[in-house]
């Protein structure tokens, strides 16, 4: 099974994008989205906390339809699924 | 009707429009939240527009660190109200509009009363809590509202339609954390320019608006992207589960 993973903004700058990832059968979004970001602290801390859940402003679209945080570690991923993490920005 | 220099100012985009979609933009007041990066050229641009009634409001004074991307303040207008400096160049700009600027700061208790009868609220504020009061005023008045927010290199916008798209809270329900944003002037100028072209488009009737998709740019990779939104049906602005319902 072969799925996509694409960060924005900062998450792009500390985890890289397009990061094609190959997970086991039967993986959730959350156990996708963590391993990838445990390849640096940074990047990691900028997602998730320190319970290792997801920060409350992370936006994640599978397949351009938003997943909830709170559902991600509960919705499994498939084979050609595209993963978006974004951070939203607040400036103006 | 217009006068003769009116239509003179505004021939090039007459031919685009015609003179009916001018008059819809004289008709129309416009609320623009803030007079900082993005409220500048968001100001600049409707006023040269020529949007008939433009209400801006802030609460602060112009410093010289604000000069990297405000440019509607000048290096002589440090240490002057912001809406002074704002109200002085948009009549300079074109003066025949009407500017409303307002000094004050947008908060629950005034909030309504500033939007008052605009037709739409363009936001151009820095934090999430004053977009929400506004993105509650636009859902309740039925007024559009044009979100814009910008990081670094990085933006986003979209313009939300109250019934008929997700409202800001739907898209973006959990603010991220308060902090002084760095940011460079273009990436204000960028999004300002995307929230203005929509202004323009809704009030003139013209084109798609940017409904039901979050437009997102990385002017570190020049890329940009689109995420489709959807409303969230337990959305405490404009859901079922709305406040005091």
């Amino acid at each position: 099974m072969s799925v996509k993973v694409r960060f924005f903004a900062r998450f792009r700058e500390l985890l890289g994008t397009n990061i094609i990832v190959e997970p086991a059968s039967g993986a959730m979004l959350a156990d996708v989205i963590k391993e990838i970001a445990a390849r640096k602290k940074e990047g990691h801390d900028a997602i998730f906390d320190d319970q290792g859940i997801f920060r409350e402003f992370v936006i994640i679209m599978k397949n351009g339809r938003r997943i909830e945080t709170e559902d991600a570690g509960k919705t499994p991923v498939a084979d050609g699924d595209e993963i978006a993490v974004f951070p939203p920005v607040a400036g103006g | 009707m217009f006068s003769e220099r009116e239509l003179d100012r505004y021939k090039r985009q007459i031919m685009l429009f015609g003179e009916k979609g001018q008059e819809r933009l004289k008709d129309a007041h416009i609320f623009i939240a803030g007079a900082g990066g993005l409220g500048s050229p968001v100001s600049i641009y409707l006023a040269v527009a020529g949007v008939g009634t433009i209400t801006i409001v802030d609460m602060d004074t112009v410093d010289q660190s604000n000069l990297n991307r405000q440019i509607l303040h000048y290096d002589r207008d440090i240490g002057r109200k912001k809406i002074e400096s704002a109200r002085d160049k948009l009549t300079a700009l074109n003066p025949d509009i009407v500017i409303n600027a307002i000094d004050a700061k947008i908060d629950e208790s005034n909030v309504a009363g500033l939007v008052g009868d605009a037709g739409g609220i363009v936001d151009a504020m820095d934090n999430y809590p004053t977009r929400y009061l506004l993105n509650e005023v636009a859902i309740r008045n039925d007024i559009p509202f044009f979100h814009g927010a910008i990081r670094g290199f990085y933006g986003q916008a979209t313009t939300i339609i109250p019934k008929k798209t997700p409202c800001l809270q739907c898209i973006i329900p959990c603010a991220p954390p308060k902090e002084v944003f760095p940011v460079v002037g273009v990436t204000a100028g960028l999004i300002g320019m995307i929230q203005t072209t929509e202004v323009v488009k809704y009030l003139t009737e013209e084109g798609e608006l940017l409904t039901n998709r979050l437009f997102i740019w990385d002017g570190m990779q020049s890329a940009s992207e689109e995420i489709c939104v959807e409303k969230n049906p337990s959305c405490s602005a404009c859901g079922t589960a709305k406040k005091g319902e």
